[in-house]
């Protein structure tokens, strides 16, 4: 007996001292060197915005960076949105290398729509069994980004790094440093969120609203009883959403409500949000369960009830598609800082646009995002002491795109009242980012090199141009006999056999081109090159007639602009439109409103998805920055020159430190 | 003419395709291989025959934000 417990200890403390040497080798590696690189990766950091705060006292920390180091604008993608942005700042080549043209893209032979960065596709085989579908192997999320990341080749070089939440890279690359997936992770039912709202209010609409659904229920004997809504069940034919019920016990005086559901119970006062509440759906009895979190908010207890539950977020503790490196890491995570939003935009703008929150109830939901964030940045940033550290925020993209029109008074959804209350909303959160700066600078000595930049900057977004429409009307698609507008169908009731251009995306015109799209007229060549001329010189003129500016101020051609083997995939011509406008809400996805032009009424009122040059994002250094005009490809090989690493051919950028011409101009966006 | 084809794998890629099938997950070697095909084949022809409803497609990017 006694001999076995001495060799139980003698096991634990091999196990342990395993342990302990595998976790040093994952922060040690064979590297020798002690540099540091810190990159910290702001979203839609705008760079006038930026100064005006910090000419203002407002961002002390920055101000110190500025005049100590130094600060750029830092020339932004072609389209600069931020899954293309992203692509280059971490593989160092533009969208023809890493083959991200816009948040979506379009299969040119089924003309299906599609998110750019990944998809998760159920699995191919299946066996049927009565009501019961078995899936033979597993589902997989595949990343759809081409290119290699910054942090391979330091894995490479056996560099230490880690990598926080930089978008375009779900599900993440393999890596050797611990990463955490961001924007392009999707919820626990496939969609980019999807909200629930529950009400027994008779005039809101049910059914699905843009990004959420509106579920009605009755309240009978002070109990509301409804059923949370979980992934697709592919177990089941016809892949019904999985759901769990929930019952809502509400105080028939106080304006509180107890929520039960599987084996918890909690209870909120109204305007109160639980925390992460774990929730499993069994999609197939005894076998097939899969785990994810939601939050709750109680809106409204009386007189009518109002219950937001959050998309369902995979669950960090035990994630149903993978979202860190190594695979076990998001668990630890959750262990230490307890639940986080997984999904990759965890700011619930839809729910604003919805009505379902007011502007306070989304801001308060957005400071718990960044709280979030600031939380794993304020766990993990002190245990970094060598090779390189990336972190990323994405609170000034949603909340500029959000918030703009309270602080733009020229903005057509310009209000003074909420302006009094909430027009200082940007700001606050700039100050937040101001503070993190904060905690970064005192660890910045001698060894170490700074980055601070964004992807790009921002713009109002008063008016939508509908490029569908336009070319509809003059003549470039045509729709089929007594064909009627279905926005469940765009392009359905298109006649291709006459359609020479169509508008996919948000920057992104395509011609429908022979030997490439399924029923393509357009002949490559001469045919081709002139089409696209003639849509650039017509689209370059198209005027506001409300204030005579024009709409678009950049049309730039694929072929003239990419470079590597994904070049031809993406559109042909990169609308760039001027500062205010932007593709239309619903011509991005190929629908045909009435009019061209329209005013944005949507809450989305700040935008960055137009022509690059007015959106640039922002540069700053410790150390001198050399490039007079430095772009997101350079920043890729700016890391890799940081640690004496060769940047590859296909890298078109270069590292910012070291003085360049006019020659590095062409092909960097 | 659409029934199954067995094709001939030689020994070294076999064993390969054995270690990606079990690497990745897939429960046989077979479902590996027909997987790699669906794969490619849909590269070349496109995929016409798997389509997801518009509605579906919308309901999933309206999340990222910039959709209606």
């Amino acid at each position: 007996m006694k001999n076995t417990a001495v060799w139980i200890a003698i096991m634990l403390l091999l196990c342990g001292a395993c342990g302990l040497l595998l976790s040093c080798e994952r922060a040690r590696g064979d590297w020798r060197g002690d540099h540091k690189l810190i990159i910290l990766g702001v979203d839609g950091m705008d760079p006038q915005l930026l100064t005006r705060f910090v000419q203002e006292g407002k961002m002390p920390n920055f101000a110190k960076l500025m005049q100590e180091g130094s600060f750029r604008p830092l020339t932004t993608s072609i389209p600069p949105q931020s899954p293309v942005a992203w692509s280059n700042m971490m593989t160092g080549m533009n969208a023809g290398g890493h083959g991200l043209f816009d948040f979506i893209h379009r299969d040119p032979k089924t003309l299906e729509l599609y998110f750019s960065a990944s998809r998760v596709q159920p699995p191919k085989h299946s066996i049927p069994l009565g009501g019961w579908v078995i899936p033979l192997g597993s589902g997989t999320a595949e990343q759809l980004r081409q290119g290699k990341p910054f942090w391979q080749f330091l894995d490479d070089h056996h560099i230490p790094n880690v990598v926080f939440r930089i978008p375009s890279n779900f599900p993440p690359a393999p890596a050797k440093g611990l990463t955490l997936s961001g924007m392009g992770t999707p919820d626990l039912r496939g969609t980019y969120g999807t909200f629930t709202f529950y009400t027994d209010d008779p005039t809101a609409v049910p059914g699905a609203v843009e990004g959420g659904q509106i579920v009605p229920v009755q309240v009978e004997n002070s109990q509301v009883k409804a059923k949370l809504i979980g992934p697709d069940n592919s177990f089941r034919k016809g892949a019904p959403a999985a759901q769990e019920p929930f019952t809502v016990s509400v105080d028939p005086v106080e304006s509180v409500a107890k929520i039960a559901f599987q084996d918890q119970e909690f209870v909120l006062k109204e305007g109160e949000w639980s925390g992460w509440m774990p929730i499993e759906f069994q999609l197939i009895p005894f076998f097939g369960n899969v785990k994810g979190i939601c939050r709750f908010y109680l809106k409204q207890a009386h007189p009518r009830f109002q219950l937001y539950v959050s998309p369902i977020n995979i669950d960090p503790a035990s994630p149903a598609l993978p979202i860190s490196t190594p695979s076990s890491y998001s668990k630890e995570l959750s262990e230490e800082i307890g639940e986080f939003y997984t999904q990759g935009i965890s700011e619930d703008t839809k729910a604003l646009s919805a009505g379902v929150f007011d502007d306070k109830e989304f801001l308060e939901q957005s400071h718990t995002v960044l709280a979030e964030h600031r939380a794993v940045f304020d766990k993990e940033f002190p245990k970094f002491h060598k090779g390189a550290f990336f972190f990323y925020f994405s609170s000034l993209d949603l909340n500029s795109h959000m918030m703009w029109r309270l602080m733009d008074p020229k903005h057509p959804e310009y209000d003074a009242t909420l302006a009094a209350q909430y027009g200082s909303a940007i700001e606050e959160f700039y100050q937040q980012i101001d503070q993190v700066l904060g905690e970064i600078l005192p660890k910045v000595d001698d060894r170490t090199t700074l980055l601070v930049l964004s992807d790009h900057g921002f713009a109002p977004y008063n008016r939508s141009f509908n490029l569908n429409t336009w070319l509809l009307n003059n003549g470039y698609i045509v729709r089929k006999e007594g064909a009627v507008s279905d926005e469940s169908q765009p392009m359905a009731d298109v006649d291709w056999s006459r359609t020479k251009a169509y508008g996919i995306g948000l920057n992104g015109l395509y011609l429908n081109l022979r030997g490439r799209e399924r029923e393509g007229i357009v002949n490559p060549g001469a045919e081709e090159n002139a089409l696209l001329q003639e849509l650039k010189q017509k689209l370059l003129a198209v005027r506001d007639p409300e204030n005579n500016q024009p709409v678009i101020t950049r049309m730039d051609l694929a072929s003239e602009v990419y470079q590597g083997p994904y070049s031809r995939s993406g559109p042909d011509i990169l609308v760039g439109y001027n500062r205010g406008y932007r593709a239309g809400w619903k011509t991005i996805l190929g629908d045909f409103p009435p009019d061209v032009l329209e005013n944005n009424t949507n809450p989305w009122s700040g935008d960055h998805c137009m022509d690059y040059t007015l959106v640039p994002g922002v540069l700053l250094s410790n150390r001198k920055i050399q490039a007079q005009a430095p772009a997101l490809t350079d920043i890729a090989p700016t890391i890799l020159a940081e640690f004496g690493i060769q940047k590859p051919d296909n890298m078109i950028g270069h590292s910012v430190f070291e003085a360049g011409g006019l020659s590095w101009q062409k092909g960097r966006y | 003419m659409f029934g199954s084809h067995k094709v001939k794998i030689e020994g070294e890629l076999l064993e390969r395709a054995e270690k990606c099938a079990e690497a990745a997950g897939y429960s046989s070697v077979d479902e590996f291989v027909t997987h790699m095909l669906e794969k490619e084949t849909k590269k070349i022809l496109g995929d016409p025959g798997e389509t997801v409803s518009p509605e579906v497609v919308k309901k999933r990017l309206q999340g990222l934000g910039y959709i209606e």
